[in-house]
């Protein structure tokens, strides 16, 4: 009775926006670093099969010194962030002359391919593994029905929010784990280039990114992207939560919102032919104020624990976290573990820097930077203390 | 080891700190925030302490002594740890609730505190489980590790390992020293009560010497039940300490009626 009278305390919804990012973020990465596991455990097969834009400068093998290695990956990414460059210019000048729908198109037909190409060479590594008894027709009708409405999900409006947030969350997997699969040193250099891009683009003030998500908020217009949107919650005075179901067209539900834009990324990734690229577009972190009139409670505006309305995370920042993650997994599950701290570490981080900040900042850097930093001191020292430790039976 | 063994021992270990999160920590965000920052801040003293061992690590094998040293300097940087995390824990605690006062909701009650002290608790035990349990028994893709064999049964007909089944067993004992001692230790922190500040890494250097019993051969039979002896003495020790102040607390909110 005594408890029933007492008024809710602040702790009780605290900090549910950012979990309804962390959450995802972190199905992603638990996906990824499974799929890792389950497939890559015959070490024999495919790892050297994997060729894209990524490895075109030089092809690692093992039998090379480790600073041919080292240059050999930097090339690597010198080129891929070259291409994300050249990819990032041309959205923008799209977005400049106005092909909206142009671009809407080029999302949808990406998203298919993505859950169509890659979804089926996975799904069939993933038989072949477990020995699946499926024939070719229904699988072929399955990945069919399973890419289209993907494709519905992820462009229309008025989607079930939670379908929407599966699929994009299946085609962030589907990308991060064929990044895993480049060389090592490839991998680790690439990362760090894209986190130095990711800097350059969003705070130079001649960066693709900042021209475009500029351009997005003079003309109050969303920019087509891939863009993962946390479920907004709705709070009245009373007791009753509610949350969106429905995903709604931005322009029609908020008249006066500022919105300030943390970041936008566009990455290009290239096919094991070569021949297709494919651009997405991602604005990462988007904050919304609460409406004037919409709620009477506000929030803990210092910390971006308290913005009420949905925070948005693009496709892009998933993807390459789950790429660290990922390869962290092909060491050993303890680096795995040290990078995933490491990782929503730097996601929280970013989101206070953006509450302090208020403008327009990178989400990658942070995140990558501490993921990598993590993955070595793992490696290197965590390992050995610990295995001496444990192997003895001597804990504390 | 098969998928199905390594599982039944990770749950073994972590099976109980399951339940409570699921139970207690899932239901409020700020809790699950709390133990992803607690176990990063232990992630990170671990982190310390294997740099600052690393010049004279591999030790040698079946020499007690180093370990000791080894488990003595732990401790002690660990429960230095503890007290900045308190520190800063109280600074959240001021801030929480100049927030409450600002949008006239009531400040953090007793059983609030006593939870984020329980969610701080959980990301120890949990940190400590990953690292030293789990990561230990899942198969490694990398280069193989070093691997001693330390505690086996010998039967009849063949010797059988039972280290990785110890192993987790051990971890739960800790994850339960752990999370308990946080709890008496944030309340001895902030009533001033010397008598659980001191308790605390006393309950942690005792348990981490205990496991140095394992060196002796068979001796994870005894060293095991003590661990666990030293565990549900925090578990009393907590169990009663809570009681206490909740009796207290409703005591006070109840005036004179």
């Amino acid at each position: 009775m005594d408890r029933n009278q007492r008024p809710r305390s602040i702790l009780e919804s605290l900090g549910e926006e950012l979990i309804g990012i962390l959450t995802p973020v972190s199905i992603c990465m638990f996906t990824v670093v499974l799929l890792v596991c389950v497939l890559n455990s015959d070490p024999s097969s495919s790892s050297a099969s994997f060729s894209s834009i990524a490895t075109a400068a030089y092809a690692e093998s093992d039998s090379d010194s480790s600073w041919d290695k080292f240059v050999g990956a930097f090339l690597n990414s010198l080129v891929f962030v070259a291409a994300i460059t050249v990819a990032t210019f041309v959205l923008v000048l799209l977005f400049y002359l106005r092909c909206v729908n142009f671009l809407k198109f080029y999302m949808g037909f990406s998203a298919f391919i993505v859950l169509g190409n890659l979804g089926g060479e996975i799904l069939v590594l993933l038989i072949d593994r477990f020995r699946f008894p499926i024939d070719s027709i229904t699988f072929l009708i399955l990945l069919f029905n399973f890419s289209v409405v993907g494709v519905f999900a992820v462009f229309m409006s008025r989607f079930s929010i939670l379908v929407t947030q599966g699929y994009l969350v299946v085609i962030g997997v589907l990308v991060a784990y064929f990044f895993t699969l480049l060389p090592e040193w490839t991998t680790w250099t690439l990362l760090v280039a894209l986190a130095i891009y990711d800097i350059a683009a969003v705070l130079l003030p001649v960066g693709p990114l900042r021209l475009l998500v500029e351009m997005a908020i003079s003309r109050d217009e969303d920019i087509p992207a891939l863009v993962y949107e946390a479920r907004p919650v709705i709070r009245n005075d009373s007791r009753l939560v509610q949350r969106r179901v429905w995903r709604e067209r931005r322009s029609s539900d908020i008249e006066n919102t500022e919105v300030r834009v943390v970041r936008a990324e566009a990455e290009a990734e290239g096919e094991d032919l070569g021949s297709r690229e494919r651009s997405e577009i991602s604005v990462p972190l988007i904050e919304r104020r609460p409406d004037q009139g919409e709620s009477s409670e506000t929030f803990l505006e210092g910390i971006g624990l308290g913005s009420s309305g949905a925070i948005k995370l693009g496709l892009g920042d998933f993807i390459f976290y789950s790429v660290l993650v990922g390869r962290a997994a092909m060491y050993d599950l303890m680096t795995v573990y040290a990078c995933y701290l490491a990782i929503i570490a730097g996601l929280g981080v970013t989101l206070m820097l953006l509450s302090v900040y208020q403008k327009a900042l990178p989400a990658l850097p942070v995140s990558i930077m501490l993921g990598v930093v993590f993955y070595f001191l793992a490696r290197l020292l965590l390992e050995v203390f610990v295995v001496q430790c444990s192997s003895n039976l001597v804990m504390f | 080891m098969t998928v199905a063994a390594g599982i039944g021992y990770a749950l073994v270990a972590l099976g109980p700190s399951l339940s409570l999160f699921v139970s207690v920590i899932s239901r409020k965000p700020f809790l699950i925030l709390t133990l992803l920052s607690s176990t990063l801040v232990w992630l990170v003293s671990l982190i310390i302490l294997s740099g600052l061992w690393r010049p004279f690590l591999p030790l040698k094998a079946n020499v007690w002594w180093p370990y000791a040293l080894l488990v003595l300097s732990s401790v002690c940087f660990q429960e230095g740890f503890r007290f900045l995390f308190w520190k800063v824990y109280k600074r959240l605690e001021d801030v929480l609730d100049s927030f409450a006062d600002r949008i006239s909701r009531p400040r953090l009650f007793l059983s609030d505190k006593l939870q984020i002290a329980l969610a701080g608790g959980l990301g120890h035990g949990v940190a400590h489980a990953v690292f030293f349990c789990l990561s230990v028994l899942t198969p490694a893709f990398g280069p193989a590790t070093f691997y001693v064999e330390r505690c086996s049964k010998t039967s009849s007909s063949h010797v059988m390992s039972l280290q990785p089944c110890v192993t987790a067993i051990i971890a739960l004992a800790f994850v339960t020293i752990h999370t308990f001692s946080m709890v008496i230790a944030f309340e001895g922190y902030a009533k001033g009560n010397k008598v659980d500040q001191v308790i605390v890494p006393v309950i942690h250097l005792a348990a981490g010497m205990l496991t140095l019993v394992n060196f002796a051969s068979e001796g994870c039979l005894i060293g095991v039940p003590l661990l666990y002896l030293v565990a549900s003495l925090t578990l009393v020790h907590c169990g009663k300490m809570v009681w206490q102040r909740l009796i207290e607390s409703r005591n006070q909110s109840v005036p004179l009626q």
